[in-house]
């Protein structure tokens, strides 16, 4: 699985705004136009994205390996047609352009999801979307980092109880029910023990933030990203 | 040192329990996307996702059940492994997912606007009739499918009815048992709205 | 110092407090016993104003706690069970600056105090560590210093020990010893009093919402035999 992982590459020391704004750059451009010489650009920029933030080629595309099926299935069922010819190679090109378009996209995530900590993405959320909601969205996103690890291991314990008391000669939904219903009620119960932990450490509106900078090695990236979001205006 | 704590502004207890539990729910919701339940009759896996953009509506009403969805995108899109298949990424939110993952927030919203008819004051979802339960669970899935097959479309380049070929049919046996699944967690009864 | 003055509270009708009067003073170690529903974590909740009286009132250096929950919640830190729940980041660091950083203070004292903090719980220099992959003493340590970052006068512990194995609980009460020592006042609440008592200047003991023992702790354990044989009344929530 990809995930953060401490380095010192450029990506790392990039400004996790400047590397935000790339991602919607290159999202707006690629989903823009599928011409091949645009993409044949687009490719360039994700090659470069992924050098800055070492991930190997292989590593990204393992970790999107699931998309990579329904990247692959939506060219082959548009070539497939309900009469003769049966197969029409001519009605597929477009859409397997498309699917290299997205799959671009997907590797360049991968460089951002490689070199950013979560407090990064936090500090970068709160000092961009103003006032409350940038607080509550800032903070409640790491905590869905910090909870996530918490809820797999709940979810495994109640799926192993269920497994030796029901077996399996229960139906699906009579399992899915209860491990929905046992999830989240253990899950309301962390949240409450959570909410009382939050108001005693004086969880309020206008904490000091995560400290940001930009520095010169985010002036190009900036750059980057405004080119690639005006280009479909070329 | 007394003037600094008097410019603290405590956000009130209701709002800390509301979110605190929003966000679990986010990260239940990311922790879903690794449960699949292989259906007999289906020939692609099934997670649990949906199931809980119901629970968020249900539970949490339109207003925070929106913000746990909102809470479960935003984490996705900075890194945090939750969308299926243990995937993270901005790139999963703008690619052919895309429509999906915004009709888990709209749903989410949908269902709590239908059940509970207000936006903050929730009522006890075991107390909701049947069909408004249901019609408000489908009318939520229909609203997912719709969002998630268009911009499939239009992303992936394919025709309508390729995308609903492939995006939508594998998924109805599985959908339609997350809809009975809903119902009877709903009503039993046994977990709390806040 | 803290001050609870007649201090009633009920939840849903059913009385949980009762007219309790109860003076803590700065640097006193505290232990408070009593069964599980006999008014515990209520009690403690209302010394940081989670829980307001419905007659009373609760006073932390003076100033009433519901007229000032920031003062409150400054000066009395609070760790609950459960530490596992209380964590709002992956990282020890960015855990322990939570406290401080809603305090609005400046990054340079944020950064001391969470170094401080750390070292106070002898986890010092581990801030980039991930929280899940520490033991659960580690956690109840990180946890403590979550609160002691806030530089309380006084840490309040509610039911520390559950969950603990031997060592980590004996890592957990050297914490607290040495803590005491450098003149934070403790409050422990706990039915699991082994070793506890040893570190205590006083005891005091809940039954149905009310004090029923006010003791140094020397002469606290006779004072408690006495009670152990009360069978508390069920409570549904505490």
């Amino acid at each position: 699985m990809l995930t953060y992982e401490p380095d010192e590459t450029v990506a790392h020391r990039l400004d996790p705004r400047s590397k935000l704004a790339v991602q919607m750059g290159f999202a707006v451009a690629a989903l823009a136009r599928i011409s091949p010489r645009a993409l044949l650009a687009l490719s360039a920029v994700a090659a470069v994205a992924l050098l800055a933030a070492r991930v190997s080629l292989a590593r990204a595309l393992y970790a999107y390996r699931f998309a990579l099926v329904v990247l692959a299935i939506a060219p082959v069922v548009s070539a497939v047609t309900l009469g003769s010819p049966w197969i029409d190679p001519a009605a597929a090109v477009t859409p397997a352009l498309a699917s290299y378009r997205v799959l671009l996209i997907l590797l360049v995530s991968a460089a951002y999801v490689r070199s950013t900590p979560v407090r990064d993405s936090r500090a970068a959320i709160q000092r961009t979307v103003p006032g409350k909601a940038g607080q509550l969205l800032g903070t409640g996103v790491a905590l869905v980092f910090r909870f996530l690890p918490v809820l797999l291991a709940d979810v495994r314990t109640i799926r192993e109880a269920v497994a030796a008391r029901l077996g399996d000669e229960r139906g699906p939904v009579e399992r899915a029910s209860r491990l929905g219903v046992l999830g989240l009620s253990r899950a309301f119960a962390r949240a409450d023990r959570l909410s009382l932990a939050l108001q005693a450490r004086c969880f309020s509106w206008n904490p000091t933030l995560p400290a940001l900078a930009f520095s010169r090695l985010d002036a190009p990236v900036l750059a980057l990203a405004a080119g690639l979001a005006v280009s479909p205006l070329l | 040192m007394a003037t600094e704590r008097n410019s603290v502004e405590l956000v009130d207890a209701d709002t800390v329990g509301l979110f605190a539990r929003a966000a679990l729910l986010a990260a239940l919701m990311g922790a879903a996307s690794y449960v699949s339940i292989p259906l007999p009759f289906s020939p692609v896996p099934v997670t649990l996702q949906v199931l809980v953009v119901y629970l968020a509506g249900l539970y949490l009403g339109p207003l925070w059940g929106g913000a746990s969805i909102g809470l479960f995108l935003a984490a996705g899109a900075v890194g945090a492994p939750v969308f299926a298949e243990g995937k993270a990424g901005v790139g999963v939110l703008v690619g052919y997912t895309g429509g999906y993952l915004l009709g888990y927030l709209l749903g989410a919203v949908l269902v709590g606007l239908l059940v509970h008819r207000s936006l903050d004051r929730l009522r006890d979802p075991a107390e909701t009739s049947l069909p408004v339960l249901v019609g408000s669970l489908v009318a939520a899935l229909v609203l997912i499918y719709a969002l998630g097959v268009v911009w499939f479309a239009h992303v992936q380049q394919v025709e309508l009815a390729a995308a609903i070929g492939v995006a939508i049919v594998p998924f109805i046996p599985g959908d339609i048992l997350k809809i009975v699944t809903t119902i009877a967690i709903a009503k039993r009864g046994v977990i709390d709205p806040v | 110092m803290i001050e609870f003055r007649s201090v009633s509270f009920a939840f849903d009708d059913v009385p949980v407090l009762e007219d309790v009067s109860l003076s803590i003073a700065d640097g006193e170690f505290v232990v408070l016993a009593g069964a599980n529903g006999s008014g515990k974590s209520t009690l403690l909740r209302h010394c940081n104003a989670l829980l307001t009286p419905d007659e009373g009132e609760v006073l932390v250096d003076g100033v009433s706690a519901e007229a000032d929950p920031v003062a409150a919640r400054t000066s009395v830190g609070m760790v609950f069970q459960h530490p596992r729940d209380q964590f709002v980041a992956a990282t020890i660091g960015a855990d322990v600056a939570f406290g401080p950083e809603n305090l609005g203070l400046e990054r340079a004292e944020i950064d001391r105090r969470v170094a401080s903090a750390l070292d106070a719980v002898n986890l010092s220099g581990r801030e980039t560590e991930r929280i899940d992959a520490l033991s659960g003493g580690e956690q109840a340590r990180v946890a403590i210093a979550g609160a002691l970052a806030m530089e309380p006068t006084h840490l309040v512990l509610d039911e520390p020990f559950t969950g603990l194995d031997e060592p980590a609980r004996q890592s957990v009460l050297e914490r607290l010893e040495d803590l005491a020592a450098d003149g934070t006042g403790v409050v422990v609440a706990t039915h699991d009093l082994r070793d506890v008592l040893a570190l205590a200047d006083r005891v005091i003991a809940m039954a149905d919402g009310r004090l029923v023992v006010d003791e140094p702790s020397e002469r606290a354990l006779e004072a408690l035999e006495s009670i152990s044989v009360r069978v508390p009344r069920s409570r549904s929530r505490c």
